[in-house]
C-alpha cells in the first residue's frame, strides 16, 4: 500500500454554525511540496491544526503518516515525525533561542545540532537574547529553526515567510530545498506569497471558505490551464466540465479552463462567439480568478465547480 | 553556468531551463563534455523544486543535448547523435511557424522576416 504522507477524507470542522472546513479531501504524496493557498479565513490554519490534533474535527477522518491524530496514542507517533510551525509563535518568553534549542532537542529522536547551528547562522538569529525581546521576524525565525532542526519527515508550515525580509525568505527557501526537499521530506505549507510557492512547490491546493476549489500539479497548471476570453451573444455559461471558473466583465466573458482549451474555444466559436485570447495563467492570476468575487453579475460563478478539479495521473 | 528564471512568465520552469541550456550549447558557451551542475545543486541555487531540474535534464537527454552517466553527472553531448534529419525538422517546425505568424501579424515582409532569422544565425557564429 502506498501510504500518503497526509490524507483527509470528508474532513470538516464547524465552529457553532460557521463551517470553517467542509468535506476536505487531501491526498499528499510523500516527498511532495504542497502549497496550500487561500484567502485569510479560508480554513488553512484550522486544517493544519486538525492534522496535529490541536483541533478536533466535527466530521471526517485524517491520517498523517498513516496515524490518526484524534487518537492520543497515535498522535504521539505523529508528533515525533512531523514538525509544525504555527502562525502564532508561542514559546517561553524568558528563554533565549539557545535555551529553547536545549529544551526542544530532547523530544525529537532525529534532531540535528548541525542543522540548528547552520540555521542560527544563516538566519542571523541572536541566540542569547530572551525570546520576548526579539523582533517579530526573529521570533518567526526561532520557530522555524526549532522545527527544521527536527529533521522531520513531514513539515507543516503555516505561512513560514510572513514578516520576513526578502533575504531571509530566500535563505529559508534555500534551506527547505537543500536540507528537506532533497531528502524527500514532505512539505505542506500555506503562504500568501505565490511567487515563492511557484518556485518550490510541485503541488497546489486552493481553499476557499473551507472548500477545496482546486488541486493540481503545478506543472499541469502551467501546461494545461488557460484563460479564454470570449465575446458574443448568449454564450453558454459553461458546458464543459473543464471550465473551472467563468466570469462576466461587460461584454466579455472570461473562462478559466483546466484542459483542452482549444477544444473549448472551438465549441464557443461554433456558438457564434469571437475568441479574443487564449493565454496561460500564472499562479497569481489563477488564484485571483478563482477566489475573487468582484463581479456580482456572474450569477454565482455559474461555471465554477465546487468540488476540486482533481488531477492525479 | 549562469541560468536564471522568470517564475511568473507562464512558461514552465523546466522549459525555461531547457531553452537556456540549448541556447548556451548553440552559442558555444557550453561545449561537448562540459558538466552541468547536479540536480540538487542547481535546484538549491535557483531555489526551485529538484523535480523541476530533473525533468529538464531528462528532456535534454532525450533530445540528445546532454548525456548522463549513472551516479556521475550530466554532460553536454557531442552533437545530436541518432536524431534523423526529418526528426530535427519536425521539432523545429512549430518555431518556424510561430516566426512566420508573428512576422505576418507585424506586417513585416517575407525578406525582413528571413533577414532577422539570418541575423540570429550569424550571431551564433560558426557554421556546422
Amino acid at each position: 500500500m502506498s501510504e500518503r504522507a497526509i490524507l483527509t477524507e470528508g474532513l470538516s470542522k464547524s465552529f457553532g454554525t460557521q463551517a470553517a472546513v467542509a468535506e476536505l479531501n487531501l491526498q499528499i504524496q510523500p516527498g511532495a511540496v504542497y502549497g496550500f493557498l487561500g484567502r485569510n479565513g479560508a480554513g488553512k490554519t484550522t486544517t493544519m491544526r486538525m492534522l496535529l490534533g490541536l483541533v478536533r474535527p466535527t466530521k471526517g477522518s485524517t491520517r498523517v503518516l498513516g496515524h490518526d491524530p484524534t487518537r492520543e496514542d497515535e498522535l504521539m507517533r505523529i508528533l515525533e515525525r512531523v514538525a509544525f510551525v504555527p502562525q502564532r509563535k508561542q514559546l517561553y518568553p524568558w528563554a533565549t533561542p539557545a535555551e529553547l534549542v536545549r529544551m526542544n532537542k530532547g523530544y525529537f529522536p532525529r534532531w540535528s545540532d548541525d542543522a540548528a547551528a547552520r540555521l542560527a547562522q544563516r538566519l542571523e538569529i541572536p541566540m542569547k537574547t530572551a525570546f520576548r525581546k526579539l523582533s517579530i521576524g526573529n521570533q518567526s525565525k526561532v520557530a522555524l529553526l526549532l522545527a527544521l532542526a527536527q529533521e522531520a519527515e513531514v513539515l507543516i508550515l503555516d505561512e513560514p515567510s510572513a514578516g520576513l525580509d526578502p533575504v531571509m525568505v530566500d535563505e529559508i527557501l534555500r534551506t527547505l530545498i537543500e536540507d528537506h526537499v532533497s531528502q524527500g521530506h514532505t512539505i505542506f505549507l500555506s503562504s500568501h506569497h505565490l511567487g515563492e510557492v511557484e518556485q518550490i512547490c510541485d503541488w497546489v491546493g486552493i481553499l476557499e471558505q473551507g472548500h477545496l476549489l482546486l488541486e493540481s500539479r503545478l506543472e499541469e497548471i502551467r501546461q494545461e490551464f488557460r484563460l479564454v476570453i470570449a465575446t458574443g451573444e448568449g454564450l453558454s455559461v459553461a458546458s464543459s466540465s473543464n471550465v473551472v471558473s467563468a466570469t462576466t466583465d461587460g461584454r466579455f466573458r472570461r473562462y478559466v479552463v483546466a484542459r483542452e482549451a482549444d477544444r473549448f474555444a472551438a465549441e464557443l466559436r461554433s456558438q457564434g462567439a469571437a475568441i479574443l485570447e487564449i493565454t496561460p495563467l500564472g499562479l497569481r492570476e489563477l488564484f485571483l480568478h478563482l477566489v475573487r468575487k468582484e463581479d456580482s453579475c456572474t450569477s454565482g460563478n455559474a461555471g465554477a465547480k465546487r468540488e476540486a478539479v482533481s488531477s492525479f495521473s | 553556468m549562469l541560468l536564471h528564471l522568470n517564475p511568473s512568465s507562464g512558461v514552465p520552469v523546466y522549459l525555461q531551463l531547457e531553452a537556456q541550456v540549448k541556447q548556451a550549447v548553440a552559442a558555444g558557451a557550453l561545449r561537448t563534455g562540459d558538466a552541468l551542475p547536479s540536480t540538487r545543486k542547481l535546484a538549491a541555487e535557483l531555489r526551485i523544486n529538484p523535480n523541476t531540474v530533473a525533468r529538464a535534464y531528462q528532456d535534454l537527454e532525450r533530445d540528445g543535448v546532454t548525456r548522463s552517466i549513472p551516479g556521475g553527472g550530466t554532460f553536454v553531448a557531442d552533437g545530436l547523435p541518432g536524431l534523423l534529419k526529418s526528426e530535427k525538422v519536425k521539432r523545429l517546425r512549430p518555431h518556424a511557424r510561430q516566426l512566420a505568424v508573428e512576422g505576418r501579424q507585424l506586417r513585416l515582409t517575407r525578406e525582413e522576416t528571413l533577414k532577422l532569422l539570418e541575423e540570429e544565425l550569424d550571431r551564433l557564429g560558426g557554421q556546422p
